[in-house]
């Protein structure tokens, strides 16, 4: 049996008195697409931190391909292809979308250090980010400085970014949240297509993108995980029901 | 277009001496230095986005350290030279320690810091002289390359700087440099893309510190004695308000705001003895109505004709 993608093992984060995540356990398959969902203040944005390193947790771990990388700081987790995009869509405006995309290709690239050679000269990095900007549908914005853009296309860069690394794990955290209809309907379709060689775990309040995309889903509520099956036993769970839709 | 301009203004600056006399060449000579200055603490302010207040420490004592090898020791230019860009760097390397704050912390700490060493120039007096510092700097001999006078100096000075201008622009447009800008941008989303931030923002500190420090070692030989003056409060902040003046994240704008400052301080003062005051109306119109400095009102001023053009 292969090692699970991600296992998460007794995690714990307390804010104070606050239990944000309480001794929640899951363990993810490699290219499964597991979605969390529960309601607001369940605690699926804190534990998406604990697994990026945004977040120290207070107790448990985190295992990603067998490896313990709970003591690792943000930055070097992403050497071992953790990949992540923001709640609130966070990106350099101040840059061009180019820019956004060198610096996503660099993270992990020792040519982040040089000093003295100007960008253009990076080998293979235009076409890395030709194809990267092709992908999300957003070629025809290179160059331009990322305040320009709309919310959805800032989305669609961010998971640009995330995907340049060639990542193993991409952590979604509501990538549809702020767009139209049809700009959801095309994030949809772009995580639908993503090659199964990467794991995704999105967080998602739209319940239909969430049903259609996942594999399984896991339900969050009040920091505990009180479901974790595919997408029809959640469905029609009463559990669920009662803390997603309240009590009829 | 930009290549002639280059050219334009080195010939411009290759003729001043000849045309203007020694007054305009002294004085220009000092705009270089403290335009260098504005520039080594604008790679921070622009580009990472730290408002150090601590510059003057590393031109100081890059600068003492020459001052005193060559004149109390009697050692060469060359080796005092490189010692005192050497000390001005260590020093760096310890108060580039500074980068684990961020904001007015960051602000506070490296004004401690300027104070400290302002401190130290001032008080141990039995090695740096105290108040009057260290006199009769010698002008530099390097091997064959005699330097007799402020003409030559000038010339010398002018080149060393175009050089260390040319080696920020390579670095303000190296990866590195764009690892900076993103961490002004969003420090959260670059740490999360694997960039170690405090590191980057270290090396960003040491390199600054380096070109304050080769500024020092050019002063303290145009100045030809250095005192605490030089390590002084002051000195910190007009380099930053050069910068802001003459527009920064710009090469040319700490030199251009360099230029406004010591005019008027220098030769405006001897017919206008509240130069202080218009100093003072500077900054505050600057920041008022150009707050991207004059070379931000270049850039519009030339958007705006070639807008209006066919």
């Amino acid at each position: 049996m292969t090692a699970p993608a991600i296992e998460i093992d007794r995690l714990s984060k307390h804010f104070g008195g606050l239990r944000a995540v309480d001794d929640v356990s899951l363990s993810i398959a490699p290219g499964e697409r597991r979605v969390l969902i529960g309601p607001n203040g369940a605690g699926k944005t804190t534990l998406f931190n604990c697994i990026a390193g945004t977040h120290r947790p207070t107790g448990g771990r985190v295992v990603l391909f067998g490896k313990d990388i709970s003591a690792l700081p943000e930055n070097r987790r992403m050497a071992f292809g953790m990949s992540r995009t923001f709640q609130i869509s966070n990106v350099c405006t101040d840059l061009t979308v180019d820019e956004n995309l060198i610096l996503a290709a660099l993270g992990n690239d020792r040519r982040k250090w040089i000093m003295y050679r100007p960008i253009s000269a990076l080998r293979r990095l235009r076409d890395l980010i030709g194809a990267g900007l092709a992908r999300v549908g957003l070629d025809h914005r290179r160059g331009e400085t990322v305040k320009v853009l709309s919310y959805g296309e800032r989305r669609q860069l961010e998971i640009a970014m995330a995907l340049i690394s060639s990542p193993r794990v991409l952590l979604l955290d509501e990538p549809c949240a702020g767009l139209s209809p049809s700009e959801r309907q095309k994030l949809s379709r772009l995580v639908s297509e993503l090659p199964r060689e990467i794991t995704v775990v999105m967080i998602e309040h739209d319940i239909d993108i969430a049903l259609a995309l996942a594999d399984r889903v896991t339900v969050l509520h009040r920091g505990r995980i009180i479901l974790d099956g595919t997408p029809s036993q959640v469905q029609n769970d009463e559990q669920v029901r009662e803390v997603y839709f309240g009590r009829v | 277009m930009k290549l002639f301009a280059v050219a334009a203004l080195v010939l411009a600056a290759a003729l001043i001496p000849v045309v203007a006399g020694e007054f305009w060449t002294t004085l220009l000579t000092q705009i270089m230095i403290f335009g260098l200055l504005a520039l080594s603490a604008d790679l921070l302010l622009a580009h990472a986005g730290l408002f150090s207040l601590c510059h003057a420490s590393f031109f100081a004592v890059a600068a003492y350290t020459t001052a005193i090898l060559q004149v109390r020791y009697g050692f060469g230019t060359a080796f005092a030279a490189s010692a005192g860009v050497i000390a001005g760097t260590l020093l760096a390397m310890v108060f580039a320690f500074a980068v684990r704050t961020r904001g007015v912390y960051f602000i506070l700490i490296t004004l401690a810091f300027g104070y400290i060493i302002w401190g130290v120039a001032y008080r141990w007096a039995s090695f740096t002289g105290g108040d009057n510092g260290v006199t009769s700097v010698p002008f530099p001999i390097i091997g064959p390359l005699q330097i007799t006078n402020t003409t030559q100096y000038y010339y010398l000075v002018f080149g060393l700087v175009l050089l260390a201008a040319a080696v920020y622009n390579a670095v303000a447009g190296s990866p590195f440099g764009l690892t900076l800008r993103g961490i002004k941008s969003s420090e959260p989303r670059l740490r999360s893309l694997g960039y170690n931030v405090s590191l980057h923002l270290y090396a960003a500190f040491v390199v600054s510190g380096v070109f304050a420090s080769v500024a020092g070692v050019l002063y303290v030989y145009h100045n030809r004695f250095i005192n605490p003056v030089a390590a002084s409060f002051p000195v910190s902040v007009e380099a930053i308000l050069m910068a802001i003046v003459g527009g920064s994240g710009t090469i040319l704008g700490p030199f251009i705001g360099s230029g406004l400052i010591l005019i008027l301080r220098n030769w405006v003062s001897g017919f206008f003895h509240y130069y202080n005051a218009v100093l003072g109306i500077v900054f505050i119109v600057t920041v008022l109505w150009a707050p991207l400095g004059i070379m931000g009102l270049i850039a519009r001023w030339r958007k705006r004709g070639r807008g209006a053009g066919p």
